[in-house]
Formats: structure tokens, sequence, C-alpha cells
């Protein structure tokens, strides 16, 4: 079905389903299929935020002093965020709102994607602080061995859907040949796409991250890399809000509250979803290797961030009915949940870590005297 | 559900709650301002929390019976039969399974 960015056909968005129904025309909130999305929507928006305003200027000391292999640790961990958030601000859209069927979720998506960017831009933030040069460091991400490995197991699902669906939207349904390759192209297939697609989203947003943040928050338990910290944790912030919109969409589909056909391929494709979330995990523990490789860092080593690994995998593959594959049952790093909880979150203007303020500057931009003209 | 009169000259109700913890212990709670998952950490238990606000899903527990009202509309993922402890406060008597 060719894809117009304004169906002229009357449609009912209630009875759409979220992907492959028509394509949305009215962006209009007033009916929802699915009002989870919109309630997402506002609040991944209370929590915006700008790399700019949180000072990392006294990170530069800090930096200086910490060993070889704890700069290694830290600045790989950058470098592989940096893959993750490239691939996040514009994979959703482009794999997902060619095919979105209802107003609320398009406009999530969007929504998602952009803080990602948010995110991409805190990077070069953190890293302009470091180096007066961070190309070196951006430039390696595309060369390194250990991230590529990641970066083409993330982006296949997206590519293999994102090829599928213009060839179905282009072409249609049938045979076609690219390249001297035949491809057959089907609703099921691309059904099919989509759902392993987004359980190797929901994967990346689930896990993907958290062995860089407990770096990261190992560092700020030595109050080293604060401004750094606080960063992360407003990134950490936005990344559970993903996963919980991921979580949703998965499991509307397997307890076939949104397209029937959806739930019986998340029956069908349950074990391939579950061999995705385990390589996922599998990948992050290979990570941890990587970043210890050259000596570990105080506080931290490789065998408590795996069992860290497994003990978040087991809570989040529950959460869509992957059971708990592994044994560890209490956390192995407690005082992450410090980092990771919203109460400690706060952009507030009187920290002194933060340099400007969004709100701040526009309540103090109305003087009383400017209302002095107006006669009532 | 236990009710006393307090000594003040403003008479306030307390009203007291059982929270049973499966395979854990079971302790009384007092209906006040905590939320279910502050007053499960003040009796010691470990519950898996990040961001306490019902958006993550990271507290998610089943309710085994009994009931509960919520401060903060859940966004996180629940099943028909499950709570966000971090945003709830018990109406009843409660059984619970944390994950
Ligand atoms: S701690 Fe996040 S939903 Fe309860
Ligand atoms: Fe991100
Ligand atoms: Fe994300």
């Amino acid at each position: 079905m060719k894809y117009t960015t304004f169906n002229q056909e009357s449609n009912d968005t209630m009875t759409e389903p979220m992907f492959f129904g028509n394509p949305v025309n009215v962006a209009r909130y007033d009916q929802q299929k699915h009002p989870i999305f919109e309630k997402l929507i506002e609040k991944q928006i209370s929590f915006f935020w700008r790399p700019e305003e949180v000072d990392v200027s006294k990170d530069r000391m800090d930096f200086q002093k910490l060993s070889d292999a704890e700069r290694h640790i830290f600045i790989s961990n950058l470098k592989y965020q940096t893959l993750l958030d490239s691939i996040q601000g514009r994979s959703p859209n482009i794999a997902f709102l060619p095919i979105i069927s209802i107003p609320e979720l398009e406009t999530w998506v969007e929504t998602w994607s952009f803080f990602e960017t948010i995110h991409s831009r805190s990077y070069t933030h953190i890293l302009r602080n470091l180096f007066s040069n961070p190309s070196e460091i951006f430039d390696d991400i595309v060369v390194n061995e250990e991230i590529k490995k990641r970066a083409s197991d993330i982006s296949k699902y997206y590519d293999d859907l994102i090829f599928a669906t213009q060839l179905w939207q282009t072409q249609g349904e049938g045979e076609h040949v690219v390249d001297g390759v035949t491809h057959s192209i089907n609703m099921r297939q691309l059904k099919k796409l989509l759902y392993l697609c987004m359980n190797s989203v929901n994967a990346l947003e689930a896990i993907r991250f958290y062995v860089s943040f407990a770096c990261t928050f190992a560092f700020a338990e030595r109050e080293l890399m604060e401004g750094n910290s606080k960063i992360i944790r407003l990134i950490a912030r936005d990344e559970n809000i993903h996963l919980t919109s991921t979580q949703h969409v998965l499991n509307l589909w397997a307890k076939g509250k949104d397209d029937p056909e959806m739930a019986e391929i998340a029956a069908e494709c349950h074990e391939e979803a579950k061999a995705i979330f385990m390589k996922a995990v599998e990948q992050e523990k290979e990570w941890a290797k990587y970043l210890f490789n050259s000596g570990s860092m105080l506080g931290l080593n490789e065998e408590i961030l795996c069992q860290y690994v497994e003990y978040i995998a087991n809570h989040r593959m529950a959460a869509i009915g992957m059971g708990q594959p592994f044994d560890i049952k209490s956390n192995p790093l407690p005082w992450m949940n410090n980092y990771l909880s919203s109460d400690n979150v706060q952009v507030a203007p009187q920290e002194t870590e933060i340099s400007s303020y969004l709100v701040g500057q526009i309540d103090s931009e109305v003087a009383s005297d400017d209302f002095e003209a107006f006669e009532l | 559900m236990i009710s006393r009169r307090s000594n003040s000259k403003v008479s306030e109700k307390l009203v007291i709650y059982r929270v049973r913890v499966e395979g854990s212990d079971s302790f009384q709670c007092a209906k006040d301002d905590k939320t279910l998952l502050k007053h499960i950490e003040d009796h010691g238990i470990e519950v898996h929390y990040h961001c306490r606000e019902g958006y993550c899903g990271a507290c998610r527990t089943k309710l085994i019976q009994g009931e509960v009202e919520y401060i903060t509309d859940p966004l996180a993922f629940i099943d028909d039969d499950e709570i966000l402890p971090c945003c709830c406060k018990p109406t009843s008597d409660i059984h619970i399974k944390l994950y």
C-alpha cells in the first residue's frame, strides 16, 4: 500500500491497529484507541532538558586524575552510548512512522526519537569539555570492532523492516527482484519483521545501557565525573519511559488487545524474540569484559557487572512474558537505584551544577513593569 | 481494620492495614502519606525500583488479595493482577508477591 502523508479517505482511528492499517490523516487526540501513548508523550515532554544546562566543567579535572584503565572505561562507554543514540535518534521514525495507523502512537514515536537526539547532543557536550578535539573519539565509533558488532545486531532488525516496508509501499505484495535478489513480500512476513524489530528495540532500551550506566554511577559514587553522571541520570530517566512504551506495544499485541494477527505472531515467534533478548544480555556481558580488559575500576568488576545485567534482564524479561531465566534474586548493585530514581533528578535552578535554567529564564523575562502600559 | 482515638483534642482515626508479603514477613502499616513501596522498604524488605513515580515498571508486584489506590497515574505496563507499589497505597489488608 502506497504511503500518503495525508490520507484523504476518512477513517476511524478507533478501529485501526497500531501498525499496518490505514495511514494516519488528522493528528487528533480527542479519541484514542490506546490512550497510554498520549500519557507517555506528556510525561516525556515534562522531562525536557538541555545538555547545556548541566555544567560539566569540573569533570575535566577529574578526568586527569583517572587511571588509564578508568579512562578507557569512561570513553568506551560514551562511544557505545553515542552509537545507541545515533541509531535511536532516527530509526523509530524511519521504521515505524510509515506503518503506524493511530495518531497517539505516531506522536509518541516522534517524541521518543526527539529525546534520543537530545541524548546524542549531550555526548558531544561531555566530550567537548574533556578534549579540545573530540573528533578522534567520534571517528573511532565506526571502526571500533567491539562497537561495530553491537551496531550491526541492533540496526539489522530495523533495516530489514525498513527495506521490506519500502518494497511493499512501492510495489505491493508479491515477489520482487532487487539487484538480482528475489524478495517475497507479504503482510504476514512484514508483521513478523515488525515484531522482531520491536523486540530488538525493547531489549536495547531495557538493558543495553545498563553496563555503561553502572560505570558512570560508580564514578559518581567516588565523587568523580559528576557532571557526566548528572547527564546520564537524565538520560536514564528518559530510557525508562522508552522501555515502558515498547513493553506496552509488545503486551498489547501478545494479549490480543490490538491486531489479532500480531497476537498469533507473538506466540509463534516467542522463542525467536527471547533469543534476541538473550543475545543482547550476552553482548552486554561481553561489553563488561571489554571495558575491564586493561584493568578494573574501584567499586566495580566484570563479575558483579554481569550479575547486575542478569538481575535487570530478569525483571525486564518477566515484564513481557519471557520469565526470569537467571538465578540471581537480589540486586548486586543496590546503590544504582539512588541514581535511577526520579527523586534525585531534579534539574532545579538553585543547584550549582546548572548553568542556566529554561523555565527560570522565561519567568524572569516578564518584568512587572512590562504590564504598566496596559489599561484595564 | 484497627481504629483508635488519639489523645489530642482533634480526634484522628488511625487506620492500620496488614501487608502480607509472599515468602517474607507480614507487617502492619498505618494509612498515611507513604506509598506502599516506602512501607515495604521501612520494614527492611528488599524491593526492586527505579523511578518511584510509576513510569518505569521496575517495582511491578503481584496483588494476590486486597485493594490499593493510586496517588499517581501508573504509566508502566502492569497486568490486571499487578500493582506498582511506588505510586499506590493500600485501602485494605493486602497480600502481595514481589518478583
Ligand atoms: S519504581 Fe518505577 S514504576 Fe515503580
Ligand atoms: Fe537515548
Ligand atoms: Fe531510548
